[in-house]
């Protein structure tokens, strides 16, 4: 085990007089300063309502939305792993039989309390046939009152996905 | 006419003082976001008018008047709980009066001076209400009843009266240079030029005594870096912990009249007060056509510059852009005026009294552009340095400016002896 001195710094007298290193200091901030005044594009500020960000990814976990077959009837066969994986209970699914002959099973009701969503994704990892997904891109969520921010299952369906992807991602 | 004359310079003062508030509370909140790469207050408007955030302090001012007037119960002397707030207001917005905003005018064999308060004595009376804006400190510290505050009272006290000795050492040496105690004898002798081309400026002639006074007038004024009077990671707000409401205001006010007054006298004594460079008063008599013909020159140069400018940065929106085509007719109209003015000016020729009521106008505004870039430094220092700690503030103080000043005023003795200036 060697020692490694390391160099002190502040003891010449330029360094003591303190002014080198205010002056420098003011110089890092004034460059700043100048370079946000003459162009506010550098700001990283997006002023946002007017501004929407634009740096969403495709793996962002939005609000969610629920998947549609070829033929734009639901995907979702009402197996309810998605509200068993769900950790903050936030998902209220009844079932009832498909009688059109694509599947056996469907849900007559697919509500999901946003107030109680945390966001975390695993209905989306939980689900057999990709029929929830959460790519709709939408990070405002706002509303007047509380049962509001309960989705059912038509406004589920006609949410849209943002990216265009046809595999979830998440 | 000489009431006018008389009147023009108090109402100067409040101008300068009063109004200049908002400005810099908003420069302070604008330059600190603009430095730390963020945009700061913008979003305040009427009706889609925002000028950049300047409705910003009105919505302030506002809040702090319709606030409700709390007095803590465990205040004991309420008297001296209000006293307090207006004594450390008025003592800096008094230090105010002595700063001259132009030289003497000279109107139908009268003599005017453009200060508020015309005494030869000037720098004594700064002085002296600086001195007295301590106790305001003291007193709101002491009557709070609050441990935090006397501790902010008490950092604030022995940081004013310590370098209140290195900053009066440091004009004494400017008061053997001017060899005047008069502001506006020193502004006289700023307006020369040294070797025929460098304007005579204090800074230029007492570089030394310029540092000296620049760092104590931050102390003076419980600025930052020298803010440890209310630091608040460590005493809550200082003094004004218990304060709230408009007795609240009146300390933030009185906070940056004293930035204001101490700009104004950085500028007064080193930057050559109200002089503009190569152009003194005698100078501007002589050539005042060429300076009306490159006045109308620059405007419209600078108002292009402000709208090209404006058009780049603000116009984000369709409100925005509004309001820009807005200000920017506004200027336009502005500036054809001006122009039409100066033009009028030019053409029909000045008699001397117009003559020098021009050349004060102009000296104004070359004193309100110096004390805004000043003020302006203020800002800039407060958002660049970390506060320094209590012990290194007194250190500084006492063991650095202290002996620093007392050398630069035998330096400067010597050579006044020697030159026998």
């Amino acid at each position: 085990m060697g020692v490694k001195t390391v160099p002190r710094h502040g003891n010449s007298f330029k360094d003591k007089t303190y002014l080198w290193a205010v002056f420098s200091g003011m110089r890092t901030t004034l460059k700043k300063f100048t370079r946000n005044l003459s162009d506010t594009n550098c700001i990283p500020t997006c002023e946002y309502p007017e501004a929407q960000p634009d740096d969403i990814t495709d793996r962002y976990r939005g609000m969610h939305r629920l998947t549609h077959r070829d033929d734009d009837s639901v995907r979702c066969v009402a197996c309810f792993m998605c509200a068993t994986a769900c950790p903050a209970d936030c998902i209220f699914i009844e079932a009832e039989e498909r009688l059109d002959g694509i599947d056996e099973k469907q849900p007559s009701r697919f509500d999901i309390d946003l107030l109680e969503c945390i966001f975390c994704g695993y209905c989306v990892e939980a689900c057999p046939c990709d029929a929830i997904r959460m790519d709709t891109g939408i990070f405002s969520i706002v509303a007047k009152e509380r049962k509001d921010f309960i989705l059912n299952k038509e406004q589920l369906l006609s949410n849209k996905g943002a990216f265009g992807k046809e595999n979830s991602l998440a | 006419m000489h009431i006018f004359m008389v009147i023009f310079p108090i109402f100067l003062t409040i101008l300068f003082t009063l109004t200049t508030i908002p400005m810099l509370v908003w420069m302070e909140r604008r330059v600190a976001a603009l430095i730390q790469d963020r945009l700061g207050p913008n979003r305040c408007n009427i009706k889609g008018i925002r000028l950049g955030g300047l409705i910003q302090p009105i919505a302030d001012m506002l809040k702090l008047l319709f606030k409700e007037e709390f007095y803590p119960k465990h205040v004991k002397h309420k008297f001296y709980y209000i006293l307090a707030p207006a004594i450390v207001f008025a003592s800096s917005f008094l230090s105010f009066m002595v700063i001259p905003y132009a030289d003497d005018v000279h109107l139908n064999g009268f003599t005017y001076h453009i200060q508020a308060l015309p005494i030869e004595v000037g720098i004594l009376w700064v002085f002296a209400l600086a001195g007295l804006g301590v106790y305001g400190i003291i007193i709101a510290g002491w009557a709070s009843h609050n441990k935090y505050a006397i501790l902010g009272a008490l950092r604030a006290s022995s940081q004013m009266v310590s370098y209140e000795i290195a900053m009066g050492l440091a004009i004494v040496s400017m008061v053997i240079t001017y060899n005047s105690i008069s502001l506006n004898d020193m502004v006289h002798v700023q307006g020369q030029l040294l070797f025929g081309f460098i304007p005579a400026w204090g800074v230029v002639l007492q570089p030394l005594a310029a540092v000296i006074f620049i760092v104590t007038a931050f102390a003076e004024t419980n600025r930052a870096p020298f803010d440890a009077a209310e630091g608040e990671s460590e005493i809550v707000a200082g003094y004004h912990t218990e304060y709230s409401a408009m007795k609240f205001a009146l300390f933030f006010m009185g906070e940056y009249i004293a930035m204001s007054a101490a700009s104004a006298l950085i500028v007064t004594l080193f930057f050559g007060g109200y002089q503009i460079p190569w152009f003194n008063t005698q100078t501007m008599h002589e050539h005042i056509y060429l300076i009306i013909f490159l006045l109308m020159f620059f405007v419209p140069l600078t108002a292009l510059a402000f709208i090209s400018w404006m058009k780049f940065n603000n116009s984000c929106s369709p409100e925005r852009q509004r309001e820009t085509h807005y200000v920017s007719m506004l200027i336009t109209v502005f500036v054809i005026i001006l122009e039409s003015f100066l033009f009028y000016l030019l053409a029909s020729g000045m008699n001397p009294e117009q003559n020098s009521i021009f050349v004060m106008v102009l000296q104004i505004a070359s004193f309100a552009i110096k004390m805004l870039m000043m003020n302006f430094v203020f800002v800039w220092i407060r958002w660049t340095f970390p506060r320094f700690r209590y012990d290194q503030t007194q250190h500084l103080g006492w063991r650095i400016l202290l002996p620093l000043s007392l050398f630069n005023i035998f330096i400067t003795a010597i050579v006044v002896v020697v030159a026998g200036v």
